[in-house]
C-alpha cells in the first residue's frame, strides 16, 4: 500500500454555530486519483481550503504530504497545488502575464519562465490565445489557465474543487482527461471534489461521500454500488404486445417474483434475483409479443441519494 | 522571510497602478493645477522680490497652492490606490489562487503597501520636481541649499501623508468585502476631512463663542475693540483645534511651516490675520510642528497595523 499523501483527523471546522467541517477522518493515497463527493455546502471546499492552509480548523489535525497545515502550510504550498472553486484571474493581463506572474511567486528563474509557459500553455491546449487577455476567455478556457497555474510548481498533489463546475461536455471531458494524464504521466495525486457522481464516477480510483462535514463512506464506487444494490431489488420494465390478466399473474407466480405493477403500458416486474429468462419464458408461452425488455437500473444518483438519505 | 514574494507583488501592484486611468487621471490634474500654480507663484516672486523661490509652493495670493491641492486631493489619491486593493481580488476570486502560492500571507499586505507607496512617492516627487523646473527658468534662480532642504523635506511629508490615506484605503478593501463598500467609505471620509470638518469647526466655533451684535446691528466701530479681537481669537483656536482631527489639516499646518509660508491657506485665514507675515526657521518649524509630523506618521502605522493584522486574521470562506 502507498503512503497517504493527506490524511485527516477529526478535522473540524466551525462558523459560529455551523460545523462546516465536523470530525473530518479523510486518507487519500499517494498517487491516486479520490473524488470527493457531497451536496452543495457539505464541507468540501471548507476541508480544501483546511488542507492549503488558507483557513486554520477549529480542532483535529491534518497533514499533506506529512507537513502539518497548521505550523507547516508553506511547506505544505510548495508541494500541493489548489484549483479554488471559482478561481480567478487578472482580467486585463494575457494568459501568458498570468502564469508569468503565478511563476515569479513560485520563485521560477527567469531563464525557465518562458519555455515553462509555454510548455504549459500547451499542454493544457491554450497556445493559440497565450496572448489574449483573460477577459475574453470563455469559461473552459480558464479553468484550463487554473490548471496552468496549478501545475507551474509541479506539484506531488493537486486539489482541484468543482473543477469542471459550468462547463460544456466537451470541456469535461478534456478536463477530466487532462487530470488523467497527470496523474498516470507524473504521478501526481488528485484530489477533486464534485456534487456530481457521474464526474467522480468517471475520473476517480476512489470515492469518499461527505454529508455535513462527516465522511459517511469511502470506498471505490463499485463497492459502494454493491454494498446498495444487495439491499435493493432488481426490477425489470416490459413492454408487451397482447398481456392478458392471466399473463400477469402468471408472471406474479413465478418463483423469486415479489411484485408486479403496470404503469400505463408499462409493466415493473419486482424479484430477488434476475428472473428475465423465466418471465420471457412465460411471455412466450401466452402468445404475447415482447416489446420492449430491460431491467431498471439504479443510477448513480440514487445510489449516491441512497448514502446520504442512509446517514440522516 | 521572503521579501521576495512581497517584492513580486509590489511590481505587479506598481505595474498596475502606473498603468490604471485612475492614477493617470489623478497624476495628470495634480501635475497640471501644480504647475499652473508654480506658475502663478513665478509672477508673485517676480513683483515680490523678497519673497523667495518657496513662495512657488505658496500659491501667492490665488488661493490654489501645491499644498492645498495636496490637502483637498490628497486624500483621494491616496484613498484611491487602497481602496480596492483586497476586496476586488476577494470577490474576483484571484486572493484564494495567490493565497495558495508558497509565499507568506504578510507579503500579499507588504506588497500591496509597498506597491501604493511607490506610485505616491513617484506622484508627489515628480510634481514637486517639475514645479521647480518650470520655475527656475522663468526665475532665472534656484533654490539655495536651505530652500532645497526644505523641498526635500516637504516631499517626503507629502510622500507620508499620501500613504496614511493609502493605509486608509487598504484598510477600507480589508474591512469591506464589496468595492462599493470601501468606494463609499472612502469618499465619506474624503469630503469629511477636507471639507466637512470646515464646516462643523465653524459651526461649533460659533455655539461655544458666539458674536452678539450689540443692538443688532453691524457696527464698524466693534471690530477695533480688544474685547472683539480677542473673541475671534478664541473663536480661531476652537476651530484650529477641532479641524486637526482632519490629518489634511495637520499636514497644511505642518507643510506650510516646513516651506516657510505659514499662514494664509485653506479656509483658516484668521489664523494669520494681525499676525505679520512671518517666515519660520527650518529648525523652528520641525521644532513647532513635529507633533502634526509625527501624528501623521502615527495614524500610518496604525492604519497599516490594523490592516495587516486584519489581513493575517482574515478568514477565506467558501462562496468568498
Amino acid at each position: 500500500m502507498s503512503q497517504p499523501m493527506i490524511q485527516t483527523k477529526e478535522l473540524s471546522k466551525y462558523y459560529g454555530e455551523i460545523k462546516a467541517v465536523d470530525r473530518l477522518n479523510l486518507t487519500v493515497y499517494e498517487g491516486e486519483i479520490f473524488g470527493l463527493l457531497g451536496p452543495n455546502g457539505s464541507g468540501k471546499t471548507t476541508t480544501f481550503l483546511t488542507l492549503m492552509g488558507l483557513t486554520v480548523p477549529t480542532s483535529g489535525t491534518a497533514t499533506v504530504g506529512g507537513y502539518d497545515v497548521i505550523k507547516e502550510s508553506r511547506k505544505i504550498r510548495k508541494i500541493a497545488s489548489m484549483l479554488p472553486e471559482g478561481a480567478g484571474y487578472y482580467e486585463d493581463l494575457t494568459a501568458r502575464q498570468n502564469l508569468n506572474y503565478i511563476c515569479q511567486l513560485n520563485d521560477i528563474p527567469k531563464l525557465e519562465r518562458e519555455k515553462m509557459i509555454k510548455d504549459l500553455l500547451e499542454a493544457v491546449g491554450l497556445a493559440d490565445s497565450a496572448d489574449m487577455k483573460v477577459e475574453k476567455f470563455s469559461r473552459g478556457m480558464r479553468q484550463r489557465l487554473g490548471i496552468a497555474e496549478v501545475l507551474i510548481k509541479k506539484p506531488k498533489v493537486a486539489l482541484f474543487d468543482e473543477p469542471t463546475i459550468g462547463l460544456d461536455p466537451q470541456g469535461t471531458k478534456e478536463i477530466r482527461e487532462m487530470m488523467f494524464r497527470l496523474n498516470k504521466e507524473q504521478g501526481m495525486t488528485v484530489l477533486l471534489s464534485s456534487h456530481l457522481l457521474y464526474e467522480v464516477q468517471q475520473t476517480c480510483q476512489r470515492v469518499g461521500i461527505i454529508r455535513k462535514g462527516k465522511l459517511i463512506a469511502a470506498d471505490t464506487i463499485e463497492n459502494l454500488s454493491k454494498k446498495l444494490a444487495d439491499k435493493w431489488k432488481v426490477t425489470v420494465e416490459l413492454e408487451l404486445l397482447g398481456a392478458s390478466s392471466e399473463l400477469i399473474r402468471e408472471i406474479e407466480g413465478i418463483k423469486g417474483v415479489t411484485s408486479v405493477n403496470q404503469e400505463n403500458n408499462k409493466i415493473f416486474v419486482h424479484m430477488e434475483t434476475d428472473k428475465s429468462k423465466e418471465i420471457s419464458e412465460t411471455v412466450t408461452k401466452h402468445g404475447a409479443t415482447i416489446l420492449l425488455m430491460k431491467p431498471k437500473e439504479h443510477s448513480l444518483d440514487e445510489i449516491f441519494l441512497e448514502y446520504l438519505k442512509e446517514s440522516d | 522571510m521572503s521579501m521576495a514574494g512581497a517584492l513580486t507583488i509590489c511590481r505587479k501592484e506598481l505595474a498596475d497602478h502606473l498603468g490604471s486611468r485612475r492614477y493617470i487621471v489623478l497624476f495628470a490634474l495634480i501635475l497640471v493645477l501644480s504647475t499652473l500654480s508654480a506658475y502663478q507663484g513665478t509672477e508673485y516672486i517676480k513683483s515680490n522680490p523678497n519673497a523667495g523661490f518657496m513662495a512657488i509652493f505658496s500659491g501667492a495670493r490665488f488661493g490654489f497652492s501645491f499644498t492645498y491641492l495636496m490637502v483637498f486631493f490628497g486624500p483621494i489619491i491616496g484613498l484611491a490606490l487602497g481602496f480596492d486593493a483586497i476586496n476586488k481580488e476577494r470577490t474576483s476570486g484571484t486572493l484564494s489562487v495567490l493565497l495558495c502560492q508558497p509565499i507568506y500571507r504578510d507579503s500579499i499586505i507588504n506588497g500591496k503597501f509597498l506597491g501604493g507607496t511607490v506610485a505616491l512617492s513617484l506622484l508627489a516627487a515628480c510634481t514637486i520636481g517639475i514645479m521647480c523646473g518650470v520655475a527656475m527658468p522663468i526665475l532665472g534662480f534656484g533654490p539655495g541649499f536651505n530652500d532645497a532642504l526644505r523641498i526635500v523635506l516637504f516631499a517626503l511629508l507629502t510622500i507620508v501623508y499620501l500613504t496614511f490615506w493609502l493605509a486608509l484605503g487598504l484598510l477600507f478593501s480589508t474591512v469591506t468585502k464589496k468595492t462599493s463598500t470601501s468606494i463609499l467609505l472612502s469618499i465619506s471620509t474624503w469630503l469629511f476631512c477636507s471639507i466637512v470638518i470646515t464646516i462643523i469647526a465653524a459651526l461649533i466655533a460659533n455655539f461655544i463663542v458666539p458674536i452678539q451684535m450689540p443692538g443688532g446691528t453691524f457696527n464698524p466701530g466693534a471690530q477695533q475693540t480688544s474685547e472683539y479681537r480677542e473673541l475671534m481669537q478664541r473663536r480661531a483656536t476652537i476651530q484650529m483645534n477641532i479641524q486637526r482631527i482632519s490629518p489634511a489639516y495637520l499636514y497644511n499646518e505642518a507643510g506650510s511651516s516646513i516651506l516657510g509660508t505659514a499662514g494664509g491657506m485653506f479656509g483658516f485665514g484668521e489664523l494669520g490675520r494681525g499676525s505679520p507675515f512671518q517666515r519660520l526657521e527650518l529648525a523652528q518649524a520641525l521644532a513647532t510642528r513635529w507633533p502634526q509630523i509625527l501624528a501623521i506618521v502615527v495614524g500610518m502605522i496604525v492604519c497599516f497595523a490594523i490592516t495587516y493584522m486584519l489581513f493575517l486574521r482574515l478568514e477565506i470562506r467558501p462562496e468568498g
